[in-house]
């Protein structure tokens, strides 16, 4: 589903990825950790598009995104979903309109747009919260509703990028959650985290990254066994 | 955008326009004295062009003769002036019949015949010349021909006020094109400042759209028709204000400022344009700020 081969980024000399190469199979969930300035938010903006890669290839869902033009990314984005540890959520709409948004966004049916919307916040459990202001909601509540505007298009893949750094070990537990029941649904989940902890006990497919560099990957044995070594012994920078 | 993205383009535009009603106002207002001066020359320029038009429509060419001639003389004159193409018909003008017009066309004005002493008008012949002759060039070539003929004093046909007025037209389509281009850039430049602090304003929100897969159009459109609105509203307020000033006209100024087909206010289809084009330039506004705001 998502396959990169000896990706680089610089960004103003300085290396931010470097020469990565990763798949991602249809329907995993994979833990992509290490700490800050490890290169993980650059590599999500870059599977996202939002971000141009300076060396190597990215093919997406079969597509090269060299090879799209600018006014091609808009289309892969419907079928990714986005988390983002600030939620983004419009402040001066209501947690309706935010999910509204998204399908407004795809030209949706006038007619779909209540109906999906209010499916997709009740799959995160904030249905009876529609009417009110992202403000008048806590942290993990709003999390939850920029998850439910993440997965109201029904994307294939779901990026998240630090999703529960602004929230507490509870809510943080509860996104965790909602992601494993996503990704049981076979939706391809990819979160971009410091909980080392949260990652050890959800048992799936890791990524450590540090410098810009892959250090371990748990699906890839003998790049394994040596990072984690290194991993153990410092749990705390992660 | 598929079946909903109208309404939405236009719902958001109009929610557009209330959030910033302040700027969008403003942006209305100096449009509306912009195109106020786009619509005054145009008004000028329209019952100027009509004047010369109606002027040089005029088909009636004045053949003075000169004095002391001869009822043979003056039959050989007629016949050669008739003989000529496009010459309809001719008609003898003796000098006191056109002193007797003159007199009537100068009623209440007599202090100005008043010394006069003899009769200064000469005999003429008024010759009528058929429609297809009716441009300068032809009118030029027939009228310097007849004034080298014997007996021929003058020849006129009212090319002078003509050339006047035509040198006026001239002026004011000129200084009306600069104008116009001119304030066009002005509502080019005041569109999109105006699209600029709505982008700015709503910046979190565009920026959200283009990750959960908002087209280019999608975001542009609102902020487009935005720009369009402010326009087309500022050039019909113009427009309103135009033929408000227009109608209150004091009666002795517009009898000064008529042409032969009388003052007329600007005709529909050049309303329509200027408002259309008006668009147009909020189009171009909006487009500028929009653009460089994505990119």
């Amino acid at each position: 589903m998502i396959h990169l081969y000896r990706v680089s980024k610089i960004y103003e000399g300085i290396p931010a990825l470097r020469e990565i190469t990763v798949s991602v199979d249809k329907g995993e969930f994979v833990f992509v950790t290490g700490p800050s300035g490890a290169g993980k938010t650059t590599l999500l903006k870059i599977l996202f598009c939002a971000e141009h890669a300076d060396e190597g290839q990215i093919i997406i869902q079969g597509m090269n995104t060299f090879r799209l033009n600018s006014s091609s990314i808009p289309y892969l984005r419907r079928n990714m979903g986005f988390v983002f540890q600030d939620y983004k959520l419009l402040p001066h709409k209501t947690v309706f309109e935010n999910i509204a948004l998204a399908l407004k966004v795809i030209g949706a049916p006038h007619g779909d747009i209540e109906r999906r919307a209010l499916l997709s916040l009740k799959k995160v459990g904030m249905e009876k919260k529609e009417h009110l202001t992202p403000l008048k909601l806590s942290g993990g509540e709003q999390q939850r509703v920029a998850i439910a505007r993440a997965l109201v298009n029904e994307p294939q893949i779901l990026l998240a990028d630090e999703p529960t750094g602004n929230l507490d070990p509870q809510s943080g537990q509860e996104v965790f959650r909602l992601f494993k029941d996503i990704n049981m649904k076979g939706t391809t989940v990819i979160v971009a985290t410091h909980d080392w902890e949260t990652v050890q006990k959800m048992q799936r497919r890791i990524v450590a990254m540090e410098r810009g560099k892959i250090m371990s990957d748990t699906k890839d044995p003998v790049l394994d066994r040596a990072a984690m070594t290194k991993f153990k012994q410092e749990p705390s920078s992660r | 955008m598929r079946g909903y993205g109208p309404i939405y383009t236009v719902m958001e535009a109009y929610h557009g326009l209330r959030a910033n009603s302040l700027v969008n106002l403003l942006a209305t207002g100096t449009i509306s004295m912009a195109m106020l001066i786009v619509g005054f020359f145009l008004v000028v320029f329209l019952n100027l062009q009509a004047a010369v038009g109606a002027m040089g429509e005029r088909l009636e060419v004045s053949v003075y003769l000169k004095d002391g001639l001869t009822a043979q003389e003056m039959d050989f004159i007629l016949t050669r002036i008739k003989s000529e193409p496009g010459v309809k018909k001719a008609v003898f003008l003796p000098k006191a019949e056109a002193l007797a017009m003159l007199k009537k066309e100068l009623k209440g004005q007599e202090a100005l015949m008043e010394g006069l002493g003899e009769n200064p008008l000469p005999d003429s012949y008024e010759v009528t010349v058929d429609a297809k002759y009716a441009d300068t060039v032809k009118m030029e070539v027939l009228t310097k021909k007849i004034s080298k003929f014997f007996g021929v004093e003058d020849v006129s046909y009212g090319r002078q006020g003509v050339a006047v007025l035509e040198r006026i037209l001239k002026l004011v389509t000129y200084g009306g094109i600069a104008l116009a281009v001119l304030l066009g850039v002005t509502v080019v430049f005041i569109i999109s400042n105006s699209v600029r602090l709505a982008l700015y304003s709503r910046g979190q929100e565009i920026e959200l759209m283009q990750w959960i897969g908002a087209t280019r159009w999608f975001i542009m459109g609102p902020f487009l028709v935005e720009g369009m609105l402010v326009v087309v509203l500022g050039t019909s307020l113009s427009v309103g204000i135009l033929a408000v000033l227009f109608h209150a006209l004091p009666q002795e100024v517009v009898l000064f400022l008529s042409g032969p087909g009388g003052l007329e206010f600007l005709p529909p289809p050049v309303i329509a344009y200027m408002i259309g084009g008006g668009g147009a330039l909020g189009l171009v506004g909006g487009l500028v700020s929009v653009n460089k705001f994505l990119e």
